[in-house]
């Protein structure tokens, strides 16, 4: 078809011929069926590795030589490897094209034995898929072996290359234990638990999806400051005097805010490598979500700073502090505290939106999910996932909840009042101001001030006291 | 509850005999018929009874992704394909309709846990498909799951790469190295399991579909796809989707794609085999072919 792939083709011939002259020289014997390989299916749940003692699929391939004919082939396993149970699959191709054959498999131990029912001519290739086998549980390298009979007289395979398989762990040992067990065999036998609630699922899926769930965290923990720190300054860019700013703001927030983080998405992961600029997975990731959150947030800062009262200004002016200062030590304290709801919601909304990575390929939660369900097919695993994201988001919301309750009451004009705050003193020292009178309200109490009780969340500077 | 669903069975029947006015008499609830007196559930087990979702349909679902068996319109948004007019003629072969809508389109990973959930309790099918036809090649993992038809055609995998590329098989099988695959295909199979290093080292990229991996080889993203050998042809060498890619090796699996019937409806997937057997010998198989390979395959 192509001259680099028939001389890469060439190439292989040449390699394989060499390997095999290797492998005849060594039983001296000619071979009527050359193993061409042998592979197992990785049956390691979110891994890729081939576990013993559990059903998997083994995969060997053979070539008819040239003037031979092959009628059946024998696959020997080392002991403790088991074929019985298992359904073979028997395709005879010669190069592309599928040569009608009805063979039969018969297992039995850690042999299996396919003949076939018309003899595979040479040139043929002959494919085995046996599905349901287990290598031994101990694990190691497993050599398939065998033998096949031409014209009459049976002969040794020659040895495939080893398949690494690893030991059963403990793990699989407690999913054995599930599977014999009546309670989850009757569980499981009702359909709709056993496809959304399969025990032995959730049990290997907590283990098999908790990296995907760290993924998860650590893209929207390392994003979440970038997005805060851009939201501010695009939210101060909105507020400017200058035209000009105000529209680099405008535009920025609103086609971020105006189409989906899906298409964001494919837009940085499939276009930025077409300017031949290559970024990991995960960092894309988290400047994806960064610039994403960064459009709401400026949104909800710049609605945060816009609901401090005109009166604060002028206050401010009135001590004579300039509009930098005003903005730093009065206004933006005042905001801090008033969007920590909006942006912790904001928070919970990009944690659950990484899911959307999953399509292109970021190996997060949702990636490992689908994996999972894709090998089991069983809806599990999605159960699984959303048992990790709640563990995330419930408890924000709970904290939200909390703060939005605070500051409900506090401009109700409830809670405790500062004079009955030192009445109280010795009972609650928290409720005491910690700052001295006068003294200006930091960062990190404004911050902290929804958190504590009897602060007023409302009236900034002056209501401290 | 029982009535309805002892209605259904019958209307069910009537429909393989042709007779509507049976049905008509079953909802009176006059004279019952031997094979009704039965609980609901020997309606369910009856083996020659085709129970369907929509009743003189056949509910169809596949993954839309996968030209040229199974693409949207890009104008109008319709489903279209090899295994679409498959569909359809499958369906008139059958006396019925096939039945493509918008939520037709699923993930493939999907397709098979939605076909074996479909529930067919008292002989009345609640669910969302009949049958999942997705260029779909017939594993015995699958058969574990659903009822395969007999198989309508062969297949192979293939390897993609860009055309500059000087990657092979064994250089691919490294760490570092990228391939795209479709997620639960047996192209994803045959990466993971003869790419054992590349998979080790997360090398072996799931998407949710063979246009993704296309477009990320494309743009350099991966290094390799792994797809269904008509797919790739199809999109590079017929349709020219991609003037920078080419199919670098046809990998030689014999696999032969079938339709997905739940294991609880076999009389479906026996009125199946049958109509695929007739479209054979009439010809129609061929006729699809030819329109969407340009050849017999």
């Amino acid at each position: 078809m192509h001259a680099g792939s028939s001389n890469r083709l060439k190439r292989l011939v040449a390699a394989f011929a060499a390997l095999l002259v290797a492998l005849v020289l060594v039983p001296s014997q000619a071979q009527a069926l050359t193993t061409e390989k042998a592979t197992a299916r990785p049956n390691e749940d979110g891994g890729s590795g081939v576990i013993g003692g559990i059903p998997t699929r083994l995969t060997w391939e053979g070539v008819v030589e040239d003037g031979e004919s092959i009628t059946s082939v024998t696959l020997t396993l080392p002991n403790g490897a088991s074929f019985d149970n298992s359904t073979t699959k028997v395709t005879v191709l010669d190069n592309l094209t599928r040569i009608p054959n009805d063979a039969t498999a018969t297992p039995s131990g850690n042999t299996i034995a396919v003949k076939l029912s018309d003899p595979a001519k040479a040139g043929y290739k002959l494919r085995l898929e046996i599905e349901d086998m287990t290598f031994p549980s101990e694990g190691g390298d497993v050599v398939v072996n065998g033998s096949y009979e031409s014209a009459g007289k049976t002969q040794e395979l020659a040895p495939s290359k080893p398949i690494a398989t690893i030991a059963n762990t403990w793990l699989q040992q407690m999913v054995s234990f599930l599977d014999a067990q009546p309670w989850v065999q009757a569980w499981n036998s009702n359909q709709f638990l056993g496809m959304f609630l399969k025990p032995q699922l959730i049990l290997t899926s907590l283990f098999s999806l908790f990296p995907g769930w760290l993924v998860c965290l650590g893209i929207v923990v390392v994003a979440y400051p970038f997005a805060i720190l851009l939201g501010l300054v695009f939210a101060l860019m909105k507020l400017s005097k200058f035209r000009v700013v105000r529209a680099i703001a405008v535009v920025y927030i609103n086609v971020l805010r105006g189409t989906p983080l899906f298409l964001q998405i494919y837009i940085m992961f499939f276009g930025l490598p077409m300017m031949n600029i290559n970024i990991d997975n995960n960092v894309l990731g988290v400047i994806v979500m960064a610039i994403n959150s960064s459009a709401y947030l400026a949104e909800i800062f710049r609605a945060g700073i816009e609901s401090i009262p005109t009166g604060q200004y002028e206050a401010a002016a009135s001590l004579g502090m300039g509009r930098l200062m005003t903005m730093v030590n009065i206004i933006l304290p005042q905001t801090v505290r008033r969007v920590i709801p909006t942006v912790t919601s904001d928070f919970i909304m990009a944690f659950k939106d990484t899911s959307l990575l999953s399509s292109v390929g970021v190996m997060e939660l949702m990636m490992f999910s689908k994996n999972l369900t894709s090998v089991t097919g069983n809806m599990t695993p999605y159960v699984t996932a959303a048992i990790f994201y709640l563990i995330v988001t419930l408890p924000l919301i709970k904290v939200v909840t909390i703060i939005e309750k605070r500051i409900a009451r506090s401009e109700r004009g409830g809670g405790p009042r500062p004079k009955a705050k030192v009445a109280d003193a010795k009972q609650d020292d928290e409720q005491t101001p910690a700052e001295p009178e006068g003294a200006e309200a930091t960062l990190a109490s404004a911050l902290s001030a929804p958190f504590r009780a009897g602060t007023s969340v409302f009236g900034g500077v002056a209501d401290v006291r | 509850m029982h009535n309805m669903s002892r209605r259904s069975f019958i209307k069910g029947g009537s429909l393989l005999a042709g007779m509507g006015a049976i049905a008509l008499v079953g909802c009176g609830g006059g004279q019952q018929p031997a094979a009704d007196a039965g609980s609901a559930d020997a309606a369910a087990a009856d083996a020659s009874t085709i129970m369907l979702v929509t009743e003189g349909k056949l509910t169809c679902i596949s993954n839309m992704y996968f030209p040229p068996f199974e693409f949207m319109d890009e104008k109008t948004g319709e489903a279209k394909g090899f295994d679409i007019d498959l569909s359809r003629e499958l369906a008139k072969h059958m006396g019925l309709e096939a039945n493509w809508t918008k939520e037709s389109n699923m993930g493939f990973d999907t397709l098979v846990p939605t076909i074996s959930s479909v529930d067919y309790a008292g002989g009345k099918a609640t669910g969302k498909a009949d049958i999942a036809i997705a260029g779909m090649t017939i594993t015995d993992k699958r058969k574990q799951e659903v009822d395969m038809s007999d198989p309508y055609l062969d297949s192979n995998q293939s390897l993609v790469l860009r055309k500059d590329s000087e990657e092979t098989l064994e250089t691919l099988n490294a760490e570092g190295k990228k391939i795209a695959v479709q997620d639960g295909t047996t192209g994803e199979e045959w990466a993971r399991e003869n790419l054992t290093v590349a998979d080790a080292a997360k090398g072996i990229v799931k998407l949710d579909d063979i246009i993704n991996a296309m477009n990320g080889l494309n743009s350099k993203t991966y290094d390799a796809v792994i797809t269904d050998l008509p797919v790739a042809k199809y999109q590079i060498e017929t349709e020219k989707n991609y003037a920078d890619l080419k199919v670098a090796e046809a990998i030689p699996t014999g696999e032969q794609y079938g339709i997905a019937v739940s294991k609880k409806n076999p009389a479906l997937t026996a009125a199946i085999n049958k109509a695929l057997k007739e479209m054979v010998e009439d010809g129609t198989m061929k006729k699809l072919q030819v329109t969407w390979f340009g050849s017999e395959v």
